[in-house]
């Protein structure tokens, strides 16, 4: 079996997926014995751009110097790989999307300067733009999930990733209940992967792996609202990591103008 | 008119490039390009309540991550009248020392060494220089390790909060950390020794300026409230401003630092220029036989002081991870006011960092963090400028330019993810 052509690329965030991959180091001469990697430049310079098995992809989008390199990349890749919630879901810096304002905190930092290198705007995630085959969140990603996945393609495989919410995994480490205490956890809205650290250290979730499948936002939402938090506080942080993929959920919470009105 | 461009920039953190641009044998300019886009993060965390902001400021950088962690920290906790306790800030003191043989671990041995043995990358080196690549492994591995124990994830754990910590490390995981460390001292030694045995090129060599944090109590340290200036008076870091002054240019997202006009430096030079005649122990011993004037004037000579620190690092970890041991665990400390400011400066693993906060009614007003990337870009350029010069005036081609200029900007150890995400306000 001859070893996958694999690429990794890194766009706007914290290259945390890819350090991630560099912090495999019991595994990682393996992982470069089992695969090609053609093109890693946060690791080395000897780089070749050409025909990908694999390519994986961090961080958001936010220049249109990157867009055009992501869709070159996709052009040269049989599967494309969101690694990192930045480039699943956008990340922090997707927090307000749909929101509007951008250009007024462009200006804010940057103010009138002129800035050549490259037209900005909005960050957003990688499939807003191309075809992703897979997404593999984390902030960062889990070693072993990540290490799962490669494993999974390597033997031609499809990589299975977590289908449910952090509470899940609070469960098995028989964590007591953050939420019950009444402060604002974001496990059950969370995909899981993580092993529940935070709650696991006494600490809420903090949802940075992005949104799990088939969650309910409107009990959560009525749950947190029981507990005393307030429409715009919940929405503010169930969206600090979750971009754009719970950009569209809250749109299903409609506060009431009453509430609306506590609120202030 | 001749242009040269290095793009990317491999083997730093982030998306970056060197372009060259010459008139004849004239060097016109040499930039250090950020192509790194915005994430504007300052202006998103406006109106979050200080207990959200540290969990989004870390994501500013992964190799950074517990350094933003505690400059936010430090920062809030100065506005909101926190007081953390004694086992609160030997944890994070430890926690420090872990990110630091992190991330030098990571750049002398991994990123930067490949450059100085020519080769393109750690993984080439394997078959000549397979143990060191396994020592830079186990190094990296066991300060990942310290990372996690104390901020609960490699990178972006949340154990770390506002007056204090989630949860401690056991008694059981400190000692190991105190016995590993002890272990891997020799480790850290030898990049000392593979660094000092390197010729360094005078090509790049400019006198400049080192700012570092002052740590307490004349000892060596990663964080403190004033800043030392080796060409300059020592200064509260609540005037920051003053040592950053800012300002956007065109062929980069990060802003740039200058202090008086002229560049500085920031990283682990700095410190062991402004600190190092305290450092005890053998990187003490160290420090003293490799130091030479030819630091201060020459950045690749961070890479031997960053060795050198890791190696302090190390000798630190069993008096600290005794002295947490020996206490009792605190509840955190609560904010005593939700109005106020304040500025957390840190000693990031490639230079100062300062997140600055104010809070009102308990929702941050305005955020301002300056990353030491950000603070080294025009003294990257300098020291780029001065080789090409002269390199091209001695009849160097272009083969033996570019290399150079990349090992001079790779020696910052630059992360360029920090310094885009450095943002500021203007505030009129």
């Amino acid at each position: 079996m001859s070893s996958p052509k694999i690429g990794v690329y890194g766009f706007t965030g914290c290259a945390g997926d890819q350090l991630m991959i560099l912090n495999c180091e019991n595994q990682l001469v393996d992982l470069f014995g089992a695969t090609e990697i053609r093109s890693f430049s946060m690791a080395k310079s000897d780089n070749h751009e050409g025909e990908l098995d694999v390519a994986f992809v961090e961080g958001s989008i936010s220049t249109e110097e990157q867009l055009e390199h992501l869709k070159d990349i996709r052009k040269r890749a049989k599967m494309l790989i969101a690694i990192g919630t930045c480039a699943c879901w956008g990340g922090p810096q997707a927090m307000k999307l749909e929101e509007g304002g951008f250009e007024k905190r462009y200006k804010g930092v940057y103010g009138n300067a002129k800035i050549t290198v490259s037209k900005a705007f909005e960050a957003q995630p990688v499939d807003a733009f191309v075809r992703v085959e897979l997404k593999i969140p984390g902030c960062p990603i889990d070693k072993s999930e990540f290490l799962g996945a490669v494993s999974k393609l390597v033997a031609k495989r499809h990589p299975y990733l977590y289908r449910f919410p952090v509470c899940a995994e609070c469960k098995w480490k028989e964590n007591p209940c953050i939420l019950w205490e009444g402060k604002f956890c974001a496990g059950p809205l969370t995909k899981a992967g993580c092993g529940a650290v935070c709650p696991s250290h006494n600490m809420p979730c903090v949802g940075c792996w992005g949104p799990t499948d088939d969650l309910n936002v409107g009990a959560e939402y009525n749950l947190l609202k029981e507990k005393g938090y307030g429409p715009d506080e919940i929405v503010q942080k169930m969206k600090k990591f979750g971009g754009a993929g719970v950009a569209k959920l809250v749109k299903e919470i409609k506060p009431t103008a009453k509430e609306k009105e506590a609120n202030k | 008119m001749k242009t040269l461009e290095v793009v990317p920039l491999a083997r730093v953190e982030g998306d970056g490039g060197i372009t060259v641009t010459l008139d004849g044998k004239k060097v016109k300019k040499v930039t250090l390009d950020v192509h790194e886009g915005p994430r504007l993060i300052e202006q998103l965390v406006r109106g979050m309540k200080p207990e959200d902001d540290v969990n989004v400021v870390p994501r500013i950088c992964a190799i950074c991550t517990l350094s933003h962690k505690y400059a936010a920290l430090r920062g809030l906790e100065k506005a909101l009248a926190i007081d953390p306790p004694e086992k609160a800030q030997l944890t994070r003191d430890l926690m420090m020392l872990g990110e630091n043989v992190e991330s030098n671990s990571l750049h002398t041995y991994l990123l930067a060494l490949p450059d100085f043995l020519g080769y393109p990358s750690a993984i080439a080196m394997l078959n000549d220089y397979g143990d060191d690549v396994k020592r830079a492994l186990r190094l990296k591995k066991f300060a990942n390790h310290v990372m996690e124990v104390t901020s609960g994830r490699i990178v972006h754990g949340e154990n770390p909060g506002l007056g204090g910590f989630g949860k401690y490390p056991s008694k059981k995981q400190l000692s190991e950390i105190a016995l590993r460390a002890r272990e891997l001292v020799p480790d850290a030694v030898r990049a000392v020794e593979l660094f000092a045995s390197f010729e360094y090129p005078e090509y790049p060599e400019v006198d400049t300026n080192f700012m570092s944090v002052n740590a307490p109590n004349k000892r060596f340290g990663l964080a403190g409230d004033t800043i030392l200036i080796s060409k300059g008076k020592e200064t509260d870091a609540e005037d920051y401003r003053k040592l950053t002054s800012e300002r956007v240019v065109p062929h980069s997202f990060a802003k740039r630092s200058d202090y008086k006009d002229k560049s500085f430096a920031v990283g682990s030079n700095a410190r062991l220029i402004n600190m190092g005649e305290r450092i005890e122990g053998r990187a003490g011993d160290l420090f003293k036989e490799h130091f030479s004037d030819r630091w201060l004037k020459n950045p690749l000579f961070n890479n031997l002081a960053q060795a050198i620190e890791m190696t302090w690092a190390l000798e630190q970890m069993p008096e600290a991870t005794e002295k947490i041991a020996a206490l009792e665990d605190p509840k955190r400390t609560e904010a005593t006011r939700d109005t106020g400011s304040g500025t957390g400066a840190v000693e990031a693993p490639r230079g100062v960092l300062y997140h600055h906060y104010e809070v009102k009614d308990g929702l941050i007003e305005v955020a301002d963090i300056i990353t030491p990337t950000a603070q080294n870009l025009d003294d990257v350029e300098v020291h780029m400028k001065a080789c090409a010069e002269r390199m091209l005036a001695d009849g160097r081609g272009d083969d033996e330019l570019l290399p150079a200029l990349e090992m001079i900007a790779r020696a910052y150890d630059p992360c360029i993810s920090c310094a885009t995400h450095l943002v500021t306000l203007k505030r009129l």
